[in-house]
């Protein structure tokens, strides 16, 4: 294979491993304090959906006076809305599963499900239909890689990257990391030593609503243009299985969801190359997760707790 | 005691809103147009015109009407105040005068508009004969106009149209209750309700029913409040050209009509017209089963949240039976019905197998599925799938590696081997796969690319399958009334007996010996006297044959199988040792398993059924023909099996309650269907966003304090039992506590721990 092929593959790669990256990051902060966030999915969408819309509305009133203005700070708040959104979002899950000890699975899915109703609700009250946001004009700016050309990648791609030892950090070297996890593995001997469960566990569900919006906002203003409703196809599951096959840990989720990015990025390389129908190309993702999820899911040890309400 | 305060504090407060609302709400609408402009009235005689052309009408004692109203109000609260006897005789008799008064008042202004309807029509009729066109027939329209005070509306308008005059359009048309006359109505019903405890015996019966219903009607009561909050932010009034309307107190008028009609027409049509009773049940209908399988699931501490992969794969297999099986329909429609639940079943076992041989974790698996069956749907009805050679070469490597495999597990030296080191077998047998694949697929000269289309698929592009055999279609519910193809036909229904079979089944559930009669026996003849007697009574109520418009419904067959598998479910789960094993393991899987119960093989069997039961959905959408015509069609409404969920849980995994909540549902979606069409800017996405909020309220226990939701475990931790103080709360609250959705909830967590942590 010559280097032009490699070199796409690498960085659809990359591009595909981006969002995961982020959801399985946040996931970790949740799932670290002892709380199952089967809701990245929707909150994925939420943040995609906010960063969309929010930055078509701020850089409307520009557009109008200038149709080919580029508005550089509309795609920045556009991100800021999918953070504090996604953490909102996260918030009410963990109020759920937290403050009146849900099911955290139910609690989840509930919120996922919401993801599917909602944006729908919000699209047709700004752009009189329920699943595509208007395109937007002004996006993230790309950055080149080592100034290779046809290697350039959106601002969040390298965010998403350098956020792992940033999160290998602050949950291994911090004493913020040594609280949340021990309250994921032992709540209660965390809470005789004076850590407040519950404000820890909150703190890590909302820190992966941030991340996991973030997530939510390359799909639609980085790697696209624009909100389309089911837009994240299962990312925040499979980020999960990358949770649980990267055992919990930042490096291990690296590496996790690479090979899920890769999986991704082999639809890229078959659907262009006529060698199998898209349909067929589509689901090989998904099937090499469950594959994955079945081989090597014995050998990485959960948080203890987690799944547990918290009863001082 | 705790539920007298709570009693008090909400009636007093719904009173005060109610007494709010008349002031500011609309009574009545006296005219709806389309485009959901309305004229409304308010207590006593006030009128807002939203539609700016809708004439005032007689409004005969509202006067009195706005006088009970307040008086009835004022006796509720007030006796909020009173010591426990005066204030439930003060409830009682201010319930009474509520629903009296506003039944009586709703009753004579009905009245008033009909008239002011027929005067509009015969005005019409005037208008007519003074400008006469070459169509109409003006004697006929006079003897019409003569003869009027022995017509009403109908027979006029028949008989005018005979005469050439086709009348379109008269004002004061859908009528109907407003929010305030609404409120003063449950206002009173919940004062007679809580008035009534006076009786002896109805206290304890009316706590047992509050309680198991505080948390569902809670969730649905707060989802359908949030979902206020996005009807008023996306509908603005409708007001029509030339209205003479301003100012804030018309602007709330109107803000509160708004909201009022979006729910009006979401339930008034599903609950109250046949054809729309007809089109809930058959949204109903797919929510049974999902909504059943998913309890399923739960019940046996799994979350199946792959129905709707489920759903698609029964709905392959029973498209391909309903094609291929040859034979009469007496063979094929109970084969074509099999496989939509084969097909269900296998998809559904698929994730309970990897989690009971490798503990990969069901809720992540059965979501990947469902990704990968849509996937195969859209292939399977794709046109022109191009493979290339390598890549039809690798699926034939695939297939032999399978085939080779399963040999090689028959020997049982290899079997003693893989079993011994499964990860080490599992590790040789990928590797070897993907060198197998790397050879197979390395391209070679003269490689042709292979186009597949599917023999079941219709020509074209269009993605659906190839009609059915007649003889694997479901009937649709007008043809077996005996309704021929289109139109609405008139044909007599027994209700008296329906609702003797419904009291029959009840009584053969319910009895549990007769005199001196045991067991079955005790049934049979339960069953047959309850049946009987309600059939007398059904027919002395002159309810035995009716005649009853059928129109045009998809509304089938299917809708009976989803009851009997809610009956199945009861009995499997309830009456079987299989379904009690199940359930231990849902409850407490280690204890089970001490106890004897095989985890694993129960985790495949529970998965399996679940799996069938969404699959069965395809008894509704591919041989009930629900969805345009009897087919396959890539556009079958997968998104049920989510719902289900939310059924599930509201029905707290329970058949009888599943089929309840699965009829809501039904209500509702039907309802978002005539929002759409009632409303200019709102969707029927209100719905679906009110179906995931109800599921994440009733995972919340609606946000009630625990003192209400679990007052046995709350009394326990707020002070040590006093023993024997109110046996009759602590019996009904543990049995709660055993069924309701917060047991099986936990068998969920435990589930997904355990997928997650051991493997």
């Amino acid at each position: 294979m010559d280097t032009v092929i490699l070199l796409a593959l690498a960085s659809s790669m990359l591009r595909a491993t981006t969002p995961l990256l982020f959801a399985a990051l946040g996931g970790l902060f949740s799932e670290r304090s002892g709380v199952v966030n089967i809701a990245l999915e929707g909150i994925i969408l939420f943040g995609a959906m906010a960063a969309a819309v929010t930055t078509q509305l701020v850089e409307a009133p520009y557009l109008r006076a200038d149709p080919t203005a580029r508005v550089w700070f509309a795609p920045w708040l556009g991100l800021l809305a999918a953070m504090v959104l996604g953490a909102l979002v996260a918030g009410v899950h963990a109020l759920v599963s937290i403050r009146y000890k849900a099911d955290q699975i139910i609690s989840g899915t509930a919120i996922n499900l919401m993801g599917l109703g909602i944006p729908a609700v919000v699209l047709a009250g700004l752009y009189h239909n329920t699943s595509i946001s208007d395109p937007i004009r002004s996006r993230l700016p790309e950055l080149s890689l080592f100034g290779i050309p046809g290697l350039s990648f959106n601002v969040l791609v390298y965010v998403a990257f350098l956020l792992v030892p940033v999160v290998w950090f602050v949950v291994f070297r911090t004493p913020f990391g040594l609280r949340l996890r021990s309250v994921g593995e032992h709540p209660e001997a965390a809470d005789s030593l004076g850590i407040s469960v519950t404000r820890m566990r909150y703190t890590g569900v909302m820190l992966s609503g941030v991340l996991a919006g973030l997530g939510g906002a390359y799909l639609s203003i980085g790697n696209l243009n624009q909100f389309i409703s089911e837009m994240s196809g299962g990312r925040g599951f499979i980020a999960l299985a990358a949770l649980i096959f990267g055992k919990w840990h930042p490096l291990g989720v690296l590496g996790a969801t690479l090979l899920f990015g890769a999986f991704q990025a082999t639809e890229v390389l078959l659907g262009g190359g006529k060698l199998l129908p898209p349909t067929v190309v589509q689901s090989l993702p998904y099937v090499l997760t469950m594959l994955v999820l079945a081989g090597f899911v014995g050998r990485s040890v959960a948080p203890k707790a987690i799944g547990k309400a918290w009863n001082k | 005691m705790m539920t007298s305060v709570n009693e008090r504090v909400a009636l007093i407060v719904l009173a005060l809103v109610t007494a709010l609302a008349v002031v500011f709400a609309p009574w009545a609408a006296i005219n709806r147009e389309t485009g959901a402009r309305s004229a409304v009235v308010l207590l006593p005689e006030r009128y807002v015109d939203f539609t700016g052309r809708t004439q005032p009408v007689e409004l005969p004692q509202q006067g009195a009407v706005f006088v009970l109203t307040i008086m009835g109000l004022a006796a509720v609260v007030a006796g909020g105040a009173l010591p426990v006897k005066a204030r439930r005789l003060a409830w009682l008799a201010g319930g009474l005068v509520l629903v009296v008064g506003t039944a009586w008042g709703m009753q004579r202004l009905t009245g008033s508009v009909a008239a002011a309807k027929f005067d509009a029509f015969l005005g019409e009729v005037r208008g007519a004969i003074e400008r006469p066109r070459p169509a109409y027939d003006v004697d006929k329209l006079e003897a019409l106009l003569a003869a009027s005070s022995e017509r009403d509306l109908t027979a006029g308008l028949a008989e005018a149209d005979a005469a050439g005059l086709v009348i379109r359009r008269l004002p004061y048309t859908n009528a109907g209750v407003g929010l305030s006359a609404f409120l003063a109505v449950v206002t009173g019903a919940f004062a007679l309700l809580f008035g009534a405890r006076i009786f002896r015996g109805f206290g304890q019966v009316l706590d047992r029913l509050l309680r198991a219903a505080s948390v569902p009607a809670t969730a649905i009561l707060l989802a359908l409040l949030a979902a206020a909050v996005v009807i008023l932010a996306l509908q603005a009034t409708p007001v029509g050209a030339g209205a003479q309307v301003g100012g804030a107190f018309d602007g709330l008028v109107g803000r509160l009509d708004t909201l009022w009609y979006a729910y009006y027409s979401m339930f008034h049509d599903s609950l109250g017209t046949v054809n729309g009773f007809a089109e809930s049940l058959k949204f109903a209908t797919p929510l049974i089963f999902t909504g059943l399988a998913v309890a399923f699931g739960f019940q046996a501490g799994l979350f199946n949240i792959g129905a709707p992969g489920q759903m698609v794969m029964g709905a392959i297999f029973a498209m391909l039976a309903g094609i291929y099986v040859p034979g009469p329909r007496l063979v094929v429609l109970p084969v074509a019905v099999l496989s939509a639940a084969l097909g269900g079943g296998l998809w559904g076992a698929l994730p309970g197998w990897l989690k009971a041989r490798f503990g990969a974790n069901e809720v992540i698996n059965t979501i990947l599925l469902n990704f990968v069956a849509a996937s195969v749907l859209l292939f399977i009805l794709s046109a022109g799938n191009v493979f290339a050679a390598a890549a039809v070469r690798i699926f034939v490597a695939i297939g032999v590696f399978l085939v080779l495999v399963i040999a090689a597990l028959l020997v049982p030296t290899v079997r003693r081997a893989s079993k011994r080191a499964p990860r080490a077998a599992f590790a040789v047998g990928a590797v070897v796969l993907l060198a197998g694949c790397v050879v197979a697929g390395l391209p070679r000269a003269g490689d042709q690319p292979i186009t597949v289309n599917m023999p079941f698929k219709v020509p074209g592009n269009e993605p659906k399958s190839r009609p059915l055999n007649v003889g694997a279609r479901l009937p649709q519910l007008p043809a077996v009334l005996g309704v021929t193809r289109g139109g609405v036909n008139v044909v007599r229904i027994d209700y008296a007996a329906v609702l003797a079979l419904l009291g029959a089944v009840v009584a053969a559930f319910r009895v549990g010996r007769l005199g001196r009669l045991k067991g079955w026996t005790a049934r049979l003849v339960g069953a047959l006297l309850v049946g009987g007697a309600l059939y007398g009574l059904g027919a002395l109520v002159g309810i035995a044959g009716v005649n009853t418009a059928i129109p045009p419904t998809k509304l089938n067959l299917s809708f009976l199988i989803a009851l009997l598998m809610a009956v199945f479910v009861h009995v499997f789960l309830f009456k079987t040792r299989w379904g009690y094993e199940l359930r231990a393991v849902g409850l407490s899987p280690r204890a089970a398993e001490y106890g004897g119960a095989r985890i694993g093989r129960n985790t495949i069997m529970a998965m399996a059924i679940s799996g069938a039961l969404a699959g069965l959905t395809a008894t509704h959408y591919v041989l009930g023909g629900a969805l345009e015509d009897y087919a396959l069609r890539q556009s079958i409404p997968t998104s049920d099996g989510f719902d289900g969920i939310a059924v599930a849980l509201l029905g707290a995994n329970q058949p009888a309650f599943i089929v309840a909540s699965a009829f809501l549902f039904g209500v509702l979606k039907y309802g978002g269907s005539v929002l759409n069409i009632t409303f200019p800017d709102l969707t029927r996405d209100v719905v679906s966003m009110i179906l995931a909020l109800v599921v994440l309220f009733i995972a919340a226990k609606g946000f009630l304090p625990e003192r209400l939701t679990n007052p046995l475990k709350w009394s326990v931790r707020q002070e040590p039992p006093t023993g024997g103080a109110d046996d009759g709360v602590a019996s009904a609250a543990t049995s709660a506590a055993k069924t309701g959705a917060g047991a099986s909830a936990a068998g969920v967590g435990a589930s997904l721990r355990e997928g997650a942590g051991e493997g």
